[in-house]
Order: structure tokens, then sequence, then C-alpha cells
């Protein structure tokens, strides 16, 4: 077991390491397919109507006239040991881990990030923890009621939740809910659980249930379906046949063989979630990680996209494997090699 | 295996429950909402704030909240490029000149701010000589002298630190050669270009009669900066304010207050009335938040000076008493397209006027707005609000200008393509209005004959490598660019010279004059900035703008428009013509 | 989980690599013909099959059907636009809907949205059944080598899959789509576009396929009519064609239709953030993005968010009565 995670922290470093040159890639590389140059790249971080010495001079400072591999040699240097800011009037060092400075607003990369992780920690915890209760409850009560109204009515619900987009929905009830009539929170508006706890679940209310109506749908399909397959199962009736009472008899036992699937499925939503809530934060105007990232590729700010990438990958590799170590612990026809 | 599976069927019996939840929220379509009726009783009419001053007073006291569905380019004044940003730095920072906090017309006035009176002029216009006033202090205590506006304005030079703001400074002045700025050329000698002969006197030296100097002086470049405070890129995260507010929480990327400055002495400044005690700006939110708190009374003001969204706007126009409270001042913004000569056959002058003609310049429009959002129908290239502007049309489009084809046919045969010819249209497709607008031009030319395909180009290289870059025009046959071009400050210098003078263009890119190249306009420029007369002046700025219409190479589309919300908090609420907005400099707070 | 977090609909499928998934094809009468006699018992099903059919050919006909029930999609239609008052919305209730124009005009330009949504139909469909197909044919043929083959074959797989698992995709697809330059490769323009949302969604949703069926063929692979096979000789490829390859049709063909749907919602985003399709081109996610300005009055977010919602709800039930149908121990 030792073993096998190390072997997997080491393979969570390396595909870090992938992630981050495919995004450099991404930046460098795709551009010259259309014939960029570095001046042509550099363009973009200097203002209205600047002369082609300001183009020079800023692409030269964001170091554009080394070759990729160079450029990005400098800045694994400053993820693992830091790094120099030169701010004209001077030179300041920034820190391990320097994930670089944004090429649009200068600030640096990693404090902000960390000021924005608890946006979307915040949205996604509270949405997964919402749509997971949400989801198991209407799943059990479905595969308990098959075939009547609630079921149905549930399934197709469900069915709804999983079709629609999140931006579409997101926009319907933030019209509707928010600015029409008024019981939440319009956009934009978070407020940190440490200032106001209330208020922070107050702006957070409608983000939350939005995106857990699109995967609690999923939850309650996939608890229904575990469900009406372990209460078909022997033990089932053995339990019952020994006179246990029923309430024990689902939530004790078929309940905890329906939910391995679930709970995998579990970690891997919210990893992936953590790291990509793009949709719902642009929705929302909420300034997470997934917002930090789409303003940063629309800017085409390379630092601001490599720092979410790494924290989004860091997140879901996390969430990988903290699934499949508990996939082995948890069923233990599961070897791990 | 019998386990039902029709309760699918409701899935289909969601579609009516999404549909009837959609239906509900537009039920009546676009009518006042619960925030529709406002409660001011002395209500001032549609767009009072542009002759008068809406809710006048005196009173101290009170906070006012902006917010920015952006962020700024930098609060730092060296480099910041925005009208906004402009107008709002007055607030922290005081320049040799400044835009006279007035409203409409008697905004566009220059008077002295940092300086004691307007510059003196010798030299035939080279020099230019500033008294300054005394007893200016920054936020820390220290006395403002020459020394730091010399240092304010040498310093934005050094585009490597500051690649944001505008270039004039290092055009104009007579800099020693190979001067990189205080911070890579500290002991360089330049008295040729800036001189402070004592403490209270600064003198500007320019390589070439410059007589729109004072509007240089009016630039965020001259506000004062201490060289033991200066940070360089990290600057815009420290300012030491000269004006009646200084910085407090300044959270980057988040926000910042404005608090009063106790250094700030009212007796130097006979400019401010500074009546808030407070501002409080956030920054980067989404602009229908922006709208619907305006509306609201949540917030006070829209910093970024754009105009409403179309949601608003709908609302706005829609219920009297949300149009009573709103302002819909001109600017100096025109939206236009260049019709390149570089690209054939609209190297025939013909050509150019048969699209001139045959443009339906109602749909140019409706596509930025209409009248209210979009502006007023264009017809020549210099703006009525900036001296020297009068009124002509070269190419009438008809009594409903909607174009006039017969008169584009003709033009059509006479450049030898009765039957039209095709050819492509750019624009940015971040911008909506920009895009319904080339599909505007699609759909009248094609009227004509005339067929035009969309080319969509990124707005972050539009000027770099698309439009701008005259190689990439001629290649892809652009052969009509669409544009927007706002002045940097309202007079015909601070609007022509960098979209008419053909020596601007450069075959690298990253030009904003993307197709005018004619060697008469250049000539008339210059002889413009050398003649100390105003009025003359003003007379030369409006030559040039009809010897640009008759090479029929710009189609002018609207003079821009905004429609503005009023705060209901504030006070003393005017529209100036120097910022095509509200003054931040005279609002007040009622609480 | 390997799709987008926010436009996913198979998460319950989707399964982590230390699992295995058994499954199997009924013995006794053919696959096909069970199969068909379940899905024809399943209404709901059906009726999300027919819908596809009339969807599908609605793509094909679109020009027809907007010749004689709309007009052309980048028509201007100003004159219904209310211009004097300044708002620049449709004159008449819901957006302007009459006989003449079945779903309203939009606002500014007056376009019919009829004619737009049924253009967008095709856009949608084509990317995402185009995108579907390349994923299956990677995923399938990595999930087989790797799957039947095993070993270091089956590890080096499983590591790519983890690559693809751990990129935050739309990050990296808005990336990739807004940093593309206009031209290359030979194509230009839309063409470019369009190969390149089929590139992105399709290439990076592999493993999604690749691990199925991958869980199916090693359970596959210890049966005993592939034992017996082995037993008198035949070759590995032969026994990949006869023996696999049929019981592996019904998993590829349920999790594509299954697919198809998440492919749609995923244009759909691209087109609302600005990265799909280029203008003046209808397709639904962009029709969606121009009408959020105007979220006040959601009629015109109406139609194209309807049409998304309905085709994706219609590939769902479909796909799910498809996966009943072939699946005889699915508990649905």
């Amino acid at each position: 077991m030792f073993a096998y995670i190390v072997r997997r922290l080491l393979w969570a470093v390396l595909l870090l390491i992938v992630l981050s040159m495919v995004t450099f890639s991404i930046f460098y590389l795709i551009p010259q397919l259309g014939g960029a140059s570095p001046e042509t790249l550099a363009t973009r971080y200097v203002g209205r109507a600047a002369t082609a010495e300001t183009v020079h001079l800023t692409a030269e400072r964001l170091g554009f006239f080394d070759p990729v591999p160079v450029q990005y040699w400098h800045w694994i240097k400053g993820v693992l040991v830091g790094a120099e800011y030169d701010y004209g009037a001077g030179v300041e060092h920034c820190p391990a881990p320097c994930l670089g400075y944004s090429f649009i607003t200068k600030q640096p990369v990693w404090p902000e990030l960390l000021d924005r992780a608890p946006v979307t920690i915040s949205l996604v915890v509270g949405a997964s923890l919402i749509w997971l209760v949400a989801g198991v409850t209407v799943g059990v009560i479905s595969a308990l009621r098959r075939g009547t109204v609630f079921d149905r009515g549930a399934m197709g619900v469900a069915l709804a939740g999983v079709s629609l987009p999140i931006f579409f929905t997101g926009l319907v009830a933030l019209a509707f809910f928010s600015y029409r009539l008024g019981i939440t929170a319009p956009g934009g508006q978070f407020v940190p659980f440490s200032e106001n706890p209330a208020l922070w679940a107050y702006s957070l209310l409608l983000p939350w249930i939005t995106l857990s109506f699109l995967f609690a749908a999923q939850y309650a399909r996939l608890t229904r379906a575990g469900m009406l397959e372990t209460m078909s199962e022997d033990y089932i009736r053995t339990a019952r046949a020994k006179g246990l009472p029923e309430r024990a008899v689902i939530l004790k036992h078929a309940l905890r063989g329906a939910l391995t699937p679930v709970v995998t499925i579990f970690g891997l939503d919210v990893g992936l979630l953590l790291g990509g809530a793009v949709l719902t934060e642009k929705t929302f105007s909420l300034n997470g990680l997934g917002k930090y990232a789409y303003d940063g590729i629309v800017n085409n700010d390379l630092p601001k996209v490599l720092g979410v990438t790494l924290v989004a990958g860091f997140f879901v590799i996390t969430a990988n494997l903290i699934v499949d170590l508990l996939y082995g612990i948890i069923d233990p026809r599961v070897r791990l090699e | 295996m019998n386990h039902s599976r029709s309760w699918r069927a409701r899935g289909l019996a969601t579609v009516g429950i999404s549909a009837a939840l959609v239906l509900a929220a537009c039920g009546g379509g676009g009518g006042g909402g619960q925030q529709g009726s406002s409660n001011q009783s002395a209500q001032a009419a549609f767009d009072a704030a542009y002759t008068s001053v809406v809710n006048p007073s005196d009173k101290k006291g009170g906070t006012l909240k902006f917010a920015n569905p952006a962020d700024w380019d930098s609060l730092d004044p060296g480099e910041t490029y925005y009208g906004y940003a402009w107008n709002f730095a007055r607030l922290y920072g005081r320049s040799l000149m400044m835009f006279k906090s007035a409203p409409g017309k008697e905004g566009n006035q220059l008077v002295p701010d940092l300086a004691e009176a307007p510059g003196q002029s010798s030299d035939g216009g080279k020099t230019w000589t500033y008294k300054l006033r005394k007893g200016v202090k920054f936020d820390d205590g220290t006395e403002v002298t020459s020394a730091d506006v010399k240092y304010a304005v040498l310093r934005s030079i050094d585009k490597q630190t500051f690649p944001n703001g505008p270039t004039y400074w290092e055009a104009v002045l007579d800099l020693p050669s190979g001067y990189k700025g205080p911070y890579k050329s500290p002991n360089m000698n330049t008295d040729s270009a800036i001189e402070t002969p004592d403490e209270y006197t600064i003198v500007f030296h320019t390589t070439n009669p410059f007589a729109a100097f004072e509007y240089l002086a009016q630039l965020p470049q001259t506000m004062p900066v201490p060289k033991d405070k200066d940070t360089g890129a990290k600057y815009r995260n420290s300012i030491v304010s000269t004006g009646p507010y200084k910085f407090a929480d300044l959270q980057p990327g988040k926000g910042f207050n404005l608090v009063r400055n106790d250094q700030w002495d009212p007796a130097t400044d006979p400019n401010r009335k500074a009546l808030p005690d407070r501002f409080e700006v956030t920054v980067n939110v989404n602009a229908d938040d922006i709208d619907n708190r305006l509306l609201s009374g949540d917030l006070d003001v829209d910093i970024a000076t754009l105009g409403v969204q179309p949601a608003a706007q709908s609302r706005v126009l829609q219920d009297p008493n949300l149009k009573a409270n709103a302002d819909n001042p001109l600017t100096t913004r025109v939206q236009y397209t260049t019709i390149n000569s570089t690209v054939p056959p609209l190297d025939n002058i013909e050509c150019r006027k048969a699209i001139e003609y045959a443009m339906d310049r109602i749909a140019y429009q409706t596509a930025y707005g209409g009248e209210f959002a979009g502006g007023n129908l264009a017809t020549t290239l210099l703006p009525p609000i900036i001296a020297g502007h009068t009124d002509f049309d070269l190419y009438p489009n008809g009594p409903d200008h909607k174009g006039d084809l017969d008169a584009a046919k003709k033009s059509l045969e006479a450049c030898g393509q009765p039957n039209g010819f095709a050819t492509n249209i750019a624009y940015r497709p971040e911008r909506p209005k920009e895009k319904a607008t080339a599909e505007a031009f699609q759909q009248a030319l094609s009227r004509v004959g005339i067929k035009l395909t969309l080319k969509p180009y990124p707005a972050g290289d539009y000027f770099a490598q698309y439009c701008g870059l005259p190689p990439f025009v001629v290649k892809q046959k652009l052969g009509l660019c669409l544009m927007s071009w706002q002045s940097d400050w309202p007079d015909g210098f601070g609007y022509f010279s960098q979209i008419v003078d053909s020596r601007v263009i450069r075959e690298t890119g990253g030009n904003t004059n993307l197709g005018v190249r004619i060697p008469e306009v250049d000539q008339m420029l210059d002889k413009a900035l050398a003649e100390l007369d105003t009025d003359k002046r003003n007379q030369i700025w409006g030559e040039i703008d009809k010897r640009v219409m008759e090479e029929a190479v710009i189609y002018p589309g609207v003079y821009a428009r905004l429609l503005l919300l009023r705060s209901k908090n504030a006070t003393n609420i005017f529209v100036s013509d120097a910022w095509g907005g509200y003054d931040y400099l005279g609002l007040g707070a009622q609480k | 989980m390997t799709l987008p977090p926010e436009v996913g609909t198979g998460a319950e499928t989707a399964v982590p690599e230390a699992v295995l998934v058994g499954a199997g094809p009924a013995e006794g009468r053919s696959l096909g013909q069970i199969a068909w006699m379940r899905l024809k018992r399943d209404k709901v099903a059906l009726g999300g099959g027919i819908f596809l059919i009339f969807l599908i050919l609605v793509a094909i006909f679109a020009p027809l059907i907007v010749k004689y029930l709309g007009y052309p999609p980048n028509e201007f239609h100003q004159e219904l636009i209310d211009t004097a008052g300044g708002t620049l919305t449709p004159i008449g209730r819901f957006g302007g809907m009459s006989w003449d124009h079945l779903m309203g005009v939009e606002p500014v330009n007056g376009r019919d949205i009829f004619s737009r949504v049924v253009y967008g139909s095709r856009i949608s469909l084509l990317i995402a059944f185009l995108a579907t197909l390349l994923s299956v044919a990677i995923g399938t043929t990595l999930g087989i080598i790797s799957g039947f083959i095993g070993g270091w074959t089956d590890t080096f797989t499983s590591r790519l899959m983890d690559v693809f698992l751990a990129f935050p995709l739309l990050v990296l697809a808005i990336a990739l789509a807004g940093v593309f330059p206009d031209q290359a490769f030979g194509l230009e323009g839309n063409q470019l576009r369009i190969a390149l949302l089929i590139f992105i969604i399709g290439f990076f949703n592999w493993p999604y396929i690749a691990r199925i069926i991958r869980g199916q063929t090693l359970s596959l692979r210890e049966r005993e009519f592939v034992e017996s096979a082995r037993s008198i000789g035949a070759r590995r490829g032969y026994i990949l064609r006869t023996e696999m390859l049929p019981n592996l049709i019904a998993p590829i063909l349920v999790y594509s239709t299954l697919l198809i749907p998440t492919n749609i919602l995923f244009e759909a985003a691209l087109s609302f953030l600005g990265v799909g399709i280029r203008p003046p081109t209808p397709s639904w996610g962009g029709m969606l993005s121009d009408a959020v300005v105007y979220y006040t009055q959601p009629h015109f977010m109406f139609w194209p968010g309807m049409a998304i919602f309905v085709t994706v709800l219609a590939f769902n039930l479909f796909g799910d009565g498809l996966r009943d149908a072939l699946d005889p121990r699915a508990n649905r």
C-alpha cells in the first residue's frame, strides 16, 4: 500500500509537469501556427496606441525572445526556488512557489490564487454537500417507492437537471429569483465565511442550488440504481428474515452497498469541479479560480492560466488518488497494484 | 424485468416545467420592475445633467459607491490611458492644468490646477513655462515642488516599466537621445526637455512647436510623484496623493476606498469642493449587476462611462420614471469604418464612393444601440463637440438615410464594377455592436452587388496584427475595417493625431490609423500645431475633416451617445463635455 | 468523471481504474432481437428516438424548411424592431412571435429566430456526432487493446488516461480555441473552427469510452467462449474481431448515444463563452450568448435554450432506453 501511494505521488508530480508544459505550448506554440512572433505576442500586454518600441521592450521584459524551453525553465525554477521581479524602481523577491506575475495586472499570481481559492471551495463544497444529500435521499426514496408518481416525477426532474446547460439555468434563475423576485442575492456578492457566515451562505445560495441541480440528478439516478440492485440481493432478505427493522435494513445494509459507486463518483466530481467551475462562476460573477482562469485566457495572461491549471490539476489528481485509495479500502475485491 | 420505466414520461413533462419557469420569468417582458417608480420629489428631466446641475448641494459628508465592470489599466497616474481614469484621478492627484469641473461645454475649458496660471509660451510654441502654487502637499506632509512634477513626467517615459500610458511626452519633448527614464538612465541630464529653475517653476522644451501644449499639461502624467516613494510598476498599489482624497484598503483586482487627505489644503485649490467623506470602489463587477444596483440605489456610479447594458437600456427607455433619471450625453467618440485604399478595387475612389452611398446608416445606428445608446447619425469624421467641427455631408444617402442606391450604382459604373465586387470586412467579435454593424454592412451593400465576407479578429490583437498591420490588410483583402475612436482629449489634435496622420503608420503593425494616407492632411496637421491662435487652429481641424472625407476613406457611422443612469444618492450630478459622462470631481453625497 | 464537470451526463458510468465492471450478452435469441423487443416496449425511449430522427431530418433539410417556413437566417428585419423608442427589442409580445416569424425575431437586427434555430441544429449535431465518433474511435481502440493485451500496454494506456483526465478540460478548451489562429492546416474560417471544435471535444473525451470498453474487455477476456477460442488455437486478432467486438458493440453504442448530448452541451458552452463558431453562422450556444444580454426578457434565451434542452433530453432518454434494452442486468 505504501509503495502504491509513493508511486502515485511521483506520478502526480509528473502529471503536473506535463500539464504545465501543455499549457505553455498552447500559449506559445499554437500562435506560431498563425505566424506570430515575440512582438506580436507582446502587443496584448501593452496599452492603447503603444509604439513599436514599447512593444519590443515589453516582449523583452516578459522574456518572449528566449526560446520556449528556456522560458519554461525560468518558470519552473521560479516555482521551485522563487524568482526576482524587476518593477522598474527596484527588484522584488518572489518566494517559492513563485507562479509568476500577471502580464496584465503585474500582481503576483500565487497570492491571488490563494485569495480566490476560498470562493471556489465554498461554492463546490456547499453545492456538493447539497447534491449529495439531496441526490441520495431522492434516490433512496425513489427506489423504495419504485414506480410511483414520486419516483417518476423525481427521475424526470433529475433528467431535466442533467439536460439543461448551467449557463442557461443559472441565468434564468438569476433573472427570476434575484432580479424579479429579489429573494436571492444578485451576482457577484460573495461574502467570505470568516466575515459573516450567514451572508456567506446567502450570497452562495442560488449558485449552490443551480449547480447542485445539475449533479443531484446523476446522484439520484445512481443511488436509485444501486439501491434497486442491492435490495434484491440475498443478504437483504436474510436481514429481513432475521427480524431487523426495515429502517436498519435499508440504511445500514442496502444503502452501504449502493453507496460505493456514489462515493467514488463524488470524489471525482468534486475534484474536477474545484478546478473548473468556469461556467458557474462566470454566470454568477463569483471571483473564484474558474473565473480567474477565464479572465486569464481571454486576456492571454499566461501566468494566471498556468497557475489555475496547476491548481486544478492538483485537485483532480488528489481527488483521483483519494478515491482510488478509498475504493481499495472499501471494496475487498479490489486489489491495488 | 418488469420494473417500470415510464417514470421517464415525467422527463418529458419537465420540458413543460422549465418552459413555464421561463415564461413566468418573462411575463410582461421589460416593463418596469418593482424598482420602477422613483421617489424623488424634485425630479429632473431626461438628459438634464448636460445643461444643468442635478440635485445641487453644498452639503459635505456621505459615501459614494463606484463600480467598474473591468479593472483600471493602472491606477498609477503615470500610466493610465482611459478617460474615466483621468476623470477619477483628479480626486487623488493634481495635474498642472485640468478640465474645469462644470457642466456641458464649460467642462471643456482648461483651468490651472497645480499651476497658478495657464502656461506661458515662448520660442514660437516650443517652450512652455508654468509656475506652481505654493503650499500644495503630498499626503505625507511634504511639500510638492517642481522637481516632483518633472520626475513624474520623466518616469512615465519608461515604457518598459509603464507600457500602458499615452506616449505624448516622448514624442514631443526634446529629450536627450537614448534616454530610457529615471530608473535606467538616472544620471542623464534632461534639462533640454524639462527644466526646474526653482522650486515652483517648471519649463518644458519641445522639439517642434506644439500649440496645443495645455492639453498635455492636463495629462495625469503631470501629477507629482515623490521620488523616494516611487516603486515603479508597484506604485499603482501605494500611490501618494496630492488631491483631496487618498487611498485606503487597496486590494488589487477587487477594489479600494478613498478617504479624506488631511494634507490637502482647500485654500490652494479653487477647483475642488471635495464634498463626500469617502469613496468605495469595486472593480471587476458584472456589468448587468452594476445596472441593476444603480437602478435599486445600491450603487452610485458606473465608473467606466460606457453606458448601460442593453437589458437595462430597454427597461429605462420604456419606463418614463426611469428615463427621467437618465442622461444621454454626446461624447467625443465616433463609430466609423475605414475603407482601405490599399485593397483593390477600393484603390479607385469611385468604388469607395459607392460604399459611401450604398450603406444604410440607420442600420449602423441601430446596430450600435439606436438613437439613444448608439448616437446621432454621423457624416463627418470630427464629432460635434470638438471645436472646428462643421456640418457637411459629401455623400447624401437618401432622405431616409438608408442609402442612395442609384448614386451607388453610378459610382460602381464609374469605377468599372457595374455589378459590384467582393471584399472582406473586419471587426472584433467580442464587441456585439461591431458584430451587428458588420452584419448590417453585409446586408446593406449586397443591395448593389457588393458582397462582403465577415472576418472576425480578436480585439486584443486587432491593431497589432490584423487591421492595424498594413501587409495583413492587403493580403487578406480587408476592404473595410470597423473602428471606434474617442479623442484623448477634446480638441483636434487629441482626436486626429493618431487616426489621420499617415506618418505614424508603421508597416510592422500596431496602428490606429487604419487607412488614411493623404500627404496634404499631414501638412495641415503640422500647420495647426504651429498656429498659436486658438480659433484659427480650430478652423484648420475643420479643413482636415473635409479633406479626409473627400478621399472617401472613412465611412462615419454615429457620433456616440451614452445612456447613463443617475445616482439616487449623489448630489451635483452633471455631465461634462471633457469626459462625455458624469464629472466625478463635482459629485457630493446625500448620505 | 472525464467530462467537463458542469457539462456531464454520464458520471454514473465512469469508473476508477481499480474496479472491474461485469457485463455480458444474453444467450439464446440474438442480442439485437431481444434489444429491439425491449426497446419497443419502452415508450419513452422510443419517443426520444423518434424525436432524434425528426431532429436529424430537420438538420438535413434545413434549407428547405427555412425556405418555406422562415426567412434567410442572416437577413435583417429591422422594421420589426423598436428603433423609435430606442429599446431595440422586437415590437409585439414574446419577442415578436407571429405566423410569419414562428419564434420571433432577434433584438437589434430582427433576424428570424426560427431559421437560426433550425440552421443551428446542423452545427450542434455535426460537431457532436463527429466529436463522438472521434472519441469512440480512439477510445474503443485503446480500450480494447489495453484490456485485452494487458501488461505494460495496459499500464501505459491507463497512465495516458490519467493524463487526459487530469486536464482541466474546459480551461484548456477555451485556451486552445481562443488562441488558435484563423488559418492553419489549409483550412480557414468556420471550416477550421468546426474542425478545431471537433478535435478538442472529441480528442479529450476518449478516456470516457476507453475506460468502459477496457472494463468490459477485461471481464469478457475471462469468459469461457474466449477461453475456448484460444484453446483451439485462434489468434489474438481473430478473437478480438469475432468474439470480443460483437459483444462490445452494445456498450459502445450505448455510451456513444450518451456521449453525444454531453458534446452538444460542451459545444454550446464554448460558443457561449465566445470561442465557438464565428458569427453570423448561427449556433445554439452562440444564440444563447447573444440573448443573455437581454436576460430580463428571456424570450430570446428561450428558443435556443429549449432546443439544447430538448435535444439533450431526447438523447438521454433514448440512450437510457438503449442501455436498458441491451443490458439485462441494469435495474432501472
